[in-house]
């Protein structure tokens, strides 16, 4: 896939919360919950994105689709800069890109058969006749793997996986090229988990949609994504192929993540790196590096100067990290 | 032999619903001895909390009922406690570790006051006395600055902190046995090491006999001695950590294991699974509940649920259970 363009790419993006105090509720600070983050997404791609509670990744998820609005950066879609879209032009986008909850129970409506959640985006944009609607139903749950029997069933009759599917379903119904999956599988038990894995991956060979997969899961990331990013307080800290990552990882905080994963094997019982104190406020982000006052191998530098993502392997899927060891 | 600390013996735990009658637990049996941390895992609905809860005298009830069998704790029966015996008992002999913290700590109420309470009243102590235990108990589960912070609200401190407050609680009174209820599972990778680091070494400090209920086996590999698997409210299978992970004996132990996803050298096509979903409780086929997720299952396994059978310290209940290899058969 060598000198195609990128279907997404994200530059500078920013979403900063105005925090509001005092007598008059007047701004009082920014949290700026994502802080000039740029990625590609390419093709028949998943970008895998990781992080801690509270680093900003759902933000970011939230951003390039512009549920949130962001404060500054461009996002372009398969050459359409989504960002510069008017409210008409944006609905009429959407379509091309869709997300896919944690909790499918929260963005199911109670009230609506699997026929109804199904037909409803089609209806919206108006994509064609009844018949052809109810087709295109039949076919999606073909391909998360449930039958007709489903159709006129309500989401309270299914279990999580059961949902999580329908949820897939929902997100395919107008054949996007770009799906955001914040958490998608965090919520269900393991067994369950890697079905829903497996799907994911599927839809992404046959279909060719690019993914953007949003989880605190290492291990999930590793399995699912091409390329893969850490984030740290609202900052993307370390991108590269998942196999480089895993097998070489270079930021002092992805190590460290790494090292903290619980291993189910007892006879490998890792010396982990423990991470010293807390995740900083947000609202008070250290100055310089934003992992300097957690890190093991911190130096001066580091508290005078931000490190700016630099690339360390050439080729055609670079290695980048923002630390001032390298 | 050591005699067990805690001994459960064919619990059964009915919860009564708008669809009907529920056994949550079946015929569950298990056996705790002194010093040791038992892991209760299985996916959601599996039973683990039920039996948790069952221990801690604390089942709602109604909706929910021990239709029979025993909980022992050092011999004594706990099932037939009156609800005031049993106050006594929790907090002094048992204490309990839950997932959310929030949901156990009171929000109005300093850490201080909540920690000095429980002090007083278990452990008889005068209020400065029991101030001076609580700031070395915070010490000890790595609270920066205990003294000041013993002064704060819940909601003035991170998740990490609240539970390492609950395990300071849990921990104070110096209890024979803990139970912890997937305590580390709302907690961040980096903040859960900390915490089963923190509870591991308390562990071993003070010699607390664990149970803790899970759905990740990671944690179980890392903290457990042995560990308890449910599967639709029985136990299916009993073993030694590093037997079960080595050598799982129960197709669902082994299903289990194979689809958690891991961080490996080369990556899978695809991810091992179990195929199908957990069984609706209300609606249980006869036989082996896992029979129809199961590759081996047969005619037997369709028709007459296995019981639970001990062999060489790995109990498992399964008709046709992979051998064992450490152990001639």
């Amino acid at each position: 896939m060598t000198g195609d363009a990128p279907l997404l790419q994200v530059q500078g993006l920013s979403k900063h919360f105005p925090v509001r105090g005092g007598f008059f509720r007047r701004i009082t600070g920014w949290l700026k919950a994502v802080d000039e983050v740029s990625f590609e997404v390419r093709r028949g791609e998943t970008f895998g994105l990781v992080g801690e509670s509270g680093c900003g990744k759902s933000t970011l998820g939230r951003a390039i689709l512009r549920l949130h609005e962001p404060t500054a950066g461009r996002v372009i879609l398969d050459g359409t800069d989504i960002t510069a879209l008017d409210r008409g032009r944006l609905t009429a986008a959407r379509r091309h890109m869709q997300i896919i909850f944690q909790d499918p129970y929260a963005s199911l409506s109670p009230r609506r058969t699997v026929l109804q959640t199904l037909l409803e985006p089609m209806e919206i944009h108006r994509i064609g006749t009844p018949r052809s609607r109810r087709e295109k139903v039949l076919e999606l749950l073909d391909i998360v793997g449930m039958g007709p029997q489903v159709l006129h069933r309500y989401p309270h009759e299914f279990s999580g996986g059961q949902r999580q599917r329908i949820g897939i379903a929902r997100a395919l119904t107008l054949d996007p090229k770009f799906i955001v999956a914040d958490e998608a599988v965090s919520a269900l038990d393991v067994s369950v988990q890697s079905q829903v894995l497996n799907l994911i991956g599927r839809l992404q060979r046959e279909l060719g949609i690019s993914f953007l997969f949003i989880s605190h899961d290492l291990a999930v990331v590793q399995h699912i994504s091409h390329q893969v990013g850490v984030m740290y307080l609202g900052r993307l800290v370390e991108i590269a192929p998942a196999a480089d990552l895993y097998r070489d990882p270079m930021h002092p905080y992805t190590r460290a993540l790494l090292s903290a994963i619980p291993v189910p094997d007892p006879k490998r019982r890792r010396k982990r790196i423990l991470l010293q104190g807390e995740v900083p406020s947000p609202l008070d982000p250290p100055s310089g590096c934003p992992f300097r006052t957690r890190c093991p191998e911190a130096m001066p530098i580091c508290t005078e100067r931000r490190p700016l993502l630099k690339q360390i392997h050439d080729g055609e899927a670079p290695h980048r990290v923002a630390c001032h060891l390298y | 032999m050591t005699r067990p600390l805690l001994s459960v013996r064919d619990l059964v735990v009915e919860f009564s619903t708008e669809r009907g009658l529920v056994r949550a637990i079946d015929g569950v049996s298990f056996d705790l001895l002194p010093g040791e941390t038992l892991g209760l895992v299985g996916e959601s609905g599996c039973g683990k909390t039920v039996t948790a809860l069952a221990v801690l005298g604390l089942v709602p009830s109604p909706p929910g009922r021990i239709v029979s069998g025993s909980i022992r704790l050092e011999g004594r029966e706990l099932t037939t406690l009156s609800e005031a015996e049993y106050r006594h008992i929790r907090g002094r002999e048992i204490s309990m570790i839950f997932q959310e913290p929030m949901t156990a700590l009171n929000p109005v109420l300093s850490i201080a006051t909540q920690m000095t309470d429980v002090l007083m009243r278990h452990q008889g102590m005068s209020r400065r006395q029991a101030r001076d235990r609580a700031v070395e108990m915070l010490a000890l589960v790595g609270i920066p600055s205990p003294e000041k912070r013993i002064d704060d609200y819940p909601h003035q401190m991170s998740g990490g902190m609240r539970q390492r407050v609950m395990i300071a609680m849990a921990l104070s009174c110096n209890p024979k046995l803990l139970l912890a209820d997937e305590p580390t599972t709302a907690l961040d990778v980096t903040t859960q090491a900390q915490v089963l680091d923190e509870m591991v070494r308390l562990q071993e400090r003070f010699g607390t006999s664990v149970v803790l209920v899970t759905h990740d086996l990671g944690v179980v590999a890392e903290t457990c001695h042995r560990a308890v698997v449910m599967y639709a409210g029985r136990v299916v299978e009993e073993a030694p950590v590093e037997c079960l992970f080595d050598q799982p004996r129960h197709p669902y132990t082994e299903g289990l294991l194979r689809s958690i996803p891991r961080i490996r050298e080369e990556k899978l096509p695809e991810l091992p699974t179990i195929p199908g979903s957990v069984p609706d409780l209300l609606h249980l086929p006869p036989g082996c509940p896992f029979a129809d997720r199961c590759p081996r299952a047969d005619d037997l396994c369709h028709r007459r649920e296995p019981k639970l059978e001990l062999r060489c310290d790995i109990a498992v209940a399964c008709h046709h259970p992979n051998r064992y290899a450490g152990c001639p058969e």
